[in-house]
């Protein structure tokens, strides 16, 4: 049979986000395939240097659209260990909160994804339903839905609304209740497993070679490697919770994985939320303004764990009010990158956007 | 973690005697950051790597155009002992080679090509690394130099919407004293008056 | 026999009122295409679903631009993502309309001063109206698209005649900014 060359193009009904997939394919089978990237690059890392410490903060969350606090919480991370600041108590654990709720939002959107390739559009609509409840009660505490701008270099921007761990523990008691429900939708139900059970295997091997990290290294290399664990930030050591791993490493596993993870993340917010401690919640950078305030020389690699793996900014200062040179390290670039090169060849047409949903490839930080 | 800080000083041990450092920092107890020679580099990484150093976390370059050097970044990861070390070189800037460190890490290639197009830094034994992988038909110098301005390139090509200029500026000259006011007020709120 | 209710009309008459007709229709079943160009697509999906549910108000996605009436330019627009925008709108078959989000479709947003993101979308594409916000709420979303179904009442969503009348002036802006409209993806490999 003759090669034909394909484009799951942008515009494409089972792509998530803006790339495309070039492809050569010989009846079914894929033979050869490339990502094209950069259709959503925008000159961060240039737009970065232009802007002040302080400016920033109104630039970093638009780096990864689906889940920006981790943008946050890493620039903030970084320019705090550059500059010497301790943060208060109280807002180590609002950040907690914050980043877990993200979690859980973009693991919903993830597991809904799934039902778009597949035709199972019920569970699309749920899932959808249910993260636009987390962007409302977002919505309450920061003052925007998507783009929060909350989590600063010296604390968080404002105290949480009065009334607010109600309606966080009336979410998180109707999420519960319908855990089951979304388990017999999608990963217990025949026709969708189908899909998913014994393809889109990740071996051992792989993961080292390529540097993937996240699920994907959790459901094949069998070990809690999650960065929460391994190298605690923000009062993770003072939570109870644990890290779901598998043995088998196929789709099926990893969605599994996912859904085990939003369990676990709804136990750390009920304990966080009892065990806040009552104070301030940000700290001033330094004397004067903080518009002009500089931070000391040095380069720092800050790192936190984001759904699809480790997410890290790599932040460099020569003394003065503007960073030197900001690097977005993008957790999904190897799978994004590399894995579509060496490791879908094989697969058909139809399990390629399933491929890009289940081993988590998010456009816009791969580009920036 | 009670053991990281014996992680860090192993790390410093088992660098300190086999390469000459340039410089070594201990950034806090998960992180080191070493500075080398350009020759030492692939060298470095292979001892860290059988070191279980497995995973290649970052590539990437700074410009430092005053000293003219591009300081080439590699960041690597050990998870058995949560530590990430980072190895600073400098290359040349108006000729930037560097050999490719993909035997050691194949992640490192599109990295590379990243750097190529964004830097100008060419890595042989790395083929087709001069492709471009997120620019398209880029016609101007890499854009990540210190020397591109890119609101420069932006008002040349792109048309801007004209906006209302509603307001006039009576006397040029009489702002400028009003200007070496605010700037020494400035100064002096930035230091909190100290200087 | 005359009869007093009809009397001869000529054919730009009838074809007008056919055309009325065929708006009425155009406006409460609308297409859109699934085409996510940016950021401001993360408030589709509560549109889309039942939470905000735009297929009350008649619309629907649709896979393929040959059969689709809307283009949402959603967000920013790289130059990679023009070139492929400027194929696709040149094949969605007419009428079209056109629907900017964001405020990086009106000035240039946030990227205004970034070497790899336009300024202006209406110099490339004809825009027929706007959403402004850095995101728009689900909310404004669908105010913006019951405001292009006001404009389609009124007559004024004409964005195809006008690229057919200026085609030149489209043109020209384009090869300004891209260099070559062309889409050459040989070279990629």
């Amino acid at each position: 049979m003759r090669e034909l060359k394909l484009f799951l193009g942008p515009q494409h009904p089972g792509m998530h986000g803006n790339a495309a997939v070039h492809m050569y394919v010989e009846g079914d089978i894929i033979k050869r395939s490339y990502l094209l990237p950069g259709m959503l690059h925008r000159g961060f890392e240039k737009g970065m240097e232009r802007h002040s410490w302080v400016n920033n903060i109104s630039l970093i969350p638009r780096v990864c659209v689906v889940e920006p606090d981790i943008n946050e919480m890493a620039f903030a991370q970084g320019v705090e260990m550059l500059a010497g600041i301790e943060v208060p108590e109280r807002a180590h654990y609002i950040r907690m909160i914050i980043l877990e709720l993200a979690r859980i939002s973009i693991h919903m959107m993830a597991y809904g994804g799934l039902g778009s390739p597949t035709g199972n559009y019920t569970l699309m609509y749920h899932a959808h339903a249910d993260r636009n409840s987390i962007l409302n009660i977002f919505e309450k505490i920061t003052g925007h839905r998507v783009y929060h701008q909350y989590i600063v270099p010296g604390g968080v921007r404002k105290d949480l609304p009065k009334g607010i761990e109600e309606d966080i523990h009336a979410f998180l008691d109707s999420l519960e209740s319908r855990y089951e429900e979304y388990r017999d939708l999608g990963i217990e139900n025949p026709t969708l497993l189908k899909r998913i059970k014994d393809t889109i295997m990740l071996p051992e091997e792989v993961v080292w070679e390529l540097g993937v990290t996240g699920v994907g290294m959790r459901s094949a290399v069998n070990k809690p490697y999650d960065l929460r664990k391994v190298k605690p930030y923000a009062r993770y050591d003072q939570v109870d919770f644990e890290v779901p791993v598998s043995d088998y490493s196929d789709a099926r596993a990893r969605v599994d994985i996912k859904l085990k993870e939003v369990v676990q993340s709804i136990s750390i917010i009920r304990q966080a939320l009892k065990k806040m401690p009552k104070g301030p919640v940000r700290v001033p950078l330094g004397p004067g303004q903080s518009m002009r305030w500089t931070v000391p020389k040095g380069s720092v690699y800050s790192t936190v764990e984001s759904s699809r793996g480790e997410f890290g900014y790599f932040i460099v200062s020569d003394g003065k009010t503007h960073p030197y040179r900001v690097g977005v390290r993008g957790a999904s670039y190897p799978q994004g990158l590399l894995g579509i090169e060496k490791y879908l060849p094989g697969t058909r047409i139809d399990d390629a956007a399933l491929w890009v949903d289940t081993m988590g490839v998010c456009s816009p930080e791969i580009d920036r | 973690m009670t053991n990281s800080m014996n992680n860090v000083h192993e790390i410093n041990n088992l660098m300190g005697q086999n390469f000459s450092l340039v410089d070594a920092r201990i950034l806090d107890a998960y992180q080191v950051s070493y500075e080398l020679e350009k020759e030492d580099i692939h060298r470095a990484l292979t001892v860290l790597k059988n070191a279980g150093f497995r995973q290649l976390s970052y590539l990437s370059c700074v410009d430092w155009p005053e000293e003219d050097v591009i300081e080439m970044v590699y960041i690597v990861m050990n998870w058995e002992k949560a530590l990430h070390v980072q190895l600073h070189a400098k290359i040349d800037r108006n000729n930037p080679v560097m050999d490719s460190v993909l035997p050691i890490f194949p992640g490192a290639k599109y990295y590379e090509r990243e750097a190529h197009e964004f830097f100008g830094v060419s890595f042989p034994g790395n083929k087709d690394h001069e492709k471009q992988l997120i620019l398209e038909n880029w016609d101007d110098m890499p854009p990540m130099r210190k020397d591109f301005d890119p609101r420069a390139y932006s008002d040349r090509k792109f048309t801007k919407r004209p906006m209302k200029r509603d307001y006039e500026i009576q006397d040029a000259s009489s702002n400028k004293e009003r200007e070496i006011k605010r700037e020494a007020r400035a100064n002096a709120l930035r230091t909190g008056g100290k200087e | 026999m005359n009869s007093t209710k009809f009397t001869p009309r000529t054919k730009e008459e009838i074809d007008r009122k056919w055309w009325e007709i065929g708006d009425y229709f155009r406006r409460n079943s609308l297409w859109m295409l699934m085409y996510c160009t940016g950021c401001c697509a993360i408030e589709l999906p509560p549109a889309m679903t039942s939470v905000y549910d735009m297929e009350r108000l008649g619309m629907g996605p649709m896979a393929t631009p040959r059969q689709a009436d809307v283009l949402l330019v959603t967000g920013y627009l790289s130059l990679k993502t023009l070139r492929r925008l400027i194929y696709t709108y040149e094949q969605m078959s007419e009428p079209k309309y056109v629907v900017g989000f964001g405020s990086c479709t009106i000035n240039g947003g946030i990227y205004h001063d970034s070497h790899a993101v336009i300024n202006r979308l209406d110099q490339y594409i004809p825009v027929d109206t706007y959403v402004a916000g850095c995101m728009p709420n689900t909310e404004s979303v669908m105010n913006g698209f019951v405001d292009l179904m006001e404009l389609m009442k009124t007559k004024k969503a004409d964005g195809w005649k006008r690229y057919h009348e200026h085609y030149d002036w489209y043109k020209e802006n384009q090869k300004a900014a891209l260099g070559e409209v062309e889409v050459h993806d040989e070279f990629h490999e």
